[in-house]
């Protein structure tokens, strides 16, 4: 150990004793999948053969990639986990059904080499992986990721879209059962709202994903929303409209909750959440998108270290005084 | 002339400016969107640099050294000012491409580093092989760059087609981001073919392992704990 006389390199720890609750990465794996299998169900429903070929394309460019970059990298191979699984699939929630398959292949290779494996493999990313493989063929190609323009056999609307150009007055007959039961034009999962809901309170019943995250992204995203429609009710929709749009819930209980890009206090969990959900009708109502929620989570990924610098103070000392020296300095 | 073989050689490859010094990253990331904006802005800053450093070199002796960064400044600006008047001259569209970049030369940090290490301390015919060696190093670097932008953003090289009937651009490479991305990307490729170098190097028995970046621990720190 000739590092710990090096005082710069501050390692947060925790002290023993310890305790192992049998808790594994694949357990977490499979739990996510058991959650995503509504939403899996009620998009073969909504969209027949086609949302079946490219969930299945993603999740096979997605595990092909991370076996080649792990391969290359001289690491231990790591499909059997399930977390490229996860990320893939997440990826093909947010395409529409109308994906070519080369694009849903190219997503899924940026979001498992550049998302994940550039930064070291699954634990390292500091943005959710699935969401900068979404990124960046979504800024590459529009057309085709525009289930509006790509999606002709359909007498489905965007909604999102719909407010963006016709204005809140446009949406406000859209009911929310139908937005619950995934009649809405949109990503090929992610509008599955009802069947994403369900799995995402499993997830959270089963203690894999926070509930302060989940909660507090829906919490925002409510807040936000009724803030602005009292605003001007003709210009800005209601919460409910923007909580069952979009990727909101896919946003709130899958991408914002990756462990690796979350902070994981309480506090800082809650505000983690609520700028997320902020964000995504900020960036809905007065930003260029439609759809503001996965570059809200993106944003809120990279500030996630920032939101974990909320901490209380080690037993001892005292709180940190402005102006005071570091509090490692006089304990 | 051994030496200034070594001068002018030491800006192609051991301290390539943008890729191994990290400097002058601002034309490196707006610019090269394309193969013949990197090229373009390269020569620029080719002319520039080799004629600052000439400059500086000369008047080396009779700069104060308390105005020096002052009078650096001066000579580059007057020299970017004759790059721009030229290009808007010879090469309009090309300046209408680069833009603000051509005047932020100036302020470029290759030629004021160069400037302050290597031109304020050396003879004129060191100077300008200096010059040379980092220009040509920038060029080559910058139009590296917006090649591979070009071809994946755009799918031209040179803005004619190579890509294959039906090729949908990559449009993020062209953007903003793309630029990050390419430049990462490039240095952690070059990076990884310097370690597998010196690997290489060690295990051939010569124990002098010489390390490009001489006083960081981090590497040793890495190897002790593992």
């Amino acid at each position: 150990m000739s590092t710990s006389s090096n005082n710069d390199i501050l390692l947060a720890i925790s002290t023993p004793p310890f305790w192992h609750c049998g808790r594994t990465i694949r357990k977490n794996s499979l739990h996510t999948l058991i959650a995503l299998t509504p939403a899996v169900i009620m998009s073969l429903l909504q969209w027949g053969m086609p949302a079946a070929r490219v969930m299945a394309l993603a999740v096979l460019a997605a595990m092909a990639t991370e076996a080649v970059c792990q391969t290359l990298m001289k690491q231990k191979l790591s499909q059997d986990n399930g977390t490229a699984a996860i990320t893939g699939l997440l990826l093909a929630f947010l395409l529409p059904a109308s994906a070519p398959w080369w694009l849903v292949v190219i997503g899924a290779a940026c979001a498992m080499g550049i998302g994940r494996m550039a930064f070291g493999g699954y634990g390292a990313n500091q943005v959710n992986a699935t969401l900068v493989g979404w990124a960046m063929i979504f800024v590459s190609f529009p057309f085709l990721m525009d289930p509006t323009a790509s999606q002709l056999q359909t007498t489905l609307a965007d909604p999102l879209l719909k407010l963006k150009y016709f204005g809140a007055e446009a949406v406000a007959d859209i009911s929310v059962i139908d937005l619950l039961l995934g009649n809405q034009l949109g990503g090929l999962g992610s509008s599955q709202v009802g069947a994403l809901l369900l799995g995402g309170i499993y997830l959270v019943l089963r203690g894999v994903v926070r509930w302060e995250i989940a909660l507090s992204f829906l919490g925002g995203t409510f807040l936000a929303a009724t803030c602005l429609h009292f605003v001007d009710g003709s210009l800005y929709a209601g919460p409910f409209f923007h909580m069952g749009t979009g990727s909101t819930v896919l946003a709130a209980f899958f991408l914002a909750t990756e462990d690796s890009c979350s902070p994981h206090r309480r506090l800082p969990m809650l505000l983690y959440g609520l700028t997320g959900g902020i964000l995504v009708v900020l960036i809905r109502a007065f930003g260029s998108y439609t759809d503001g929620a996965p570059f809200a989570v993106m944003l809120i990924n990279l500030l996630a270290p920032m939101f974990a610098l909320i901490r209380s103070h080690p037993f001892g000392t005292g709180p940190r005084k402005a102006g005071s020296a570091d509090w490692r300095t006089r304990a | 002339m051994n030496q200034f073989i070594q001068e002018l050689t030491k800006g192609l490859w051991k301290e390539l400016p943008p890729f191994r010094l990290l400097l002058g990253l601002c034309p490196v990331l707006a610019v090269t969107k394309s193969a013949s904006n990197g090229i373009g802005m390269g020569m620029a800053v080719l002319f520039v640099l080799t004629l600052s450093n000439m400059l500086i070199s000369l008047v080396r002796n009779i700069i104060p050294s308390k105005v020096r960064i002052a009078c650096f400044i001066t000579i580059s600006a007057t020299l970017v000012v004759a790059v721009e008047l030229l290009m808007q001259a010879y090469a309009y569209p090309l300046y209408l491409q680069l833009g603000i970049f051509v005047p932020l030369i100036v302020v470029n940090c290759i030629i004021l580093g160069r400037a302050e290490a290597f031109a304020a301390k050396n003879p004129v015919h060191l100077a300008i092989a200096d010059g040379l060696g980092m220009g040509l190093g920038f060029t080559m670097s910058l139009t590296f760059l917006g090649s591979i932008r070009e071809i994946l953003g755009a799918g031209t090289w040179f803005g004619y087609p190579v890509m294959w009937d039906g090729f949908q651009p990559f449009t993020i490479m062209v953007e903003a981001p793309g630029a990050f991305l390419c430049l990462g990307l490039t240095l952690a490729a070059m990076n990884y073919g310097t370690r597998r170098q010196l690997m290489k190097r060690n295990r051939e028995g010569s124990e002098a392992s010489a390390s490009p970046c001489g006083g960081c621990r981090a590497c040793s720190i890495g190897k002790s704990q593992d």
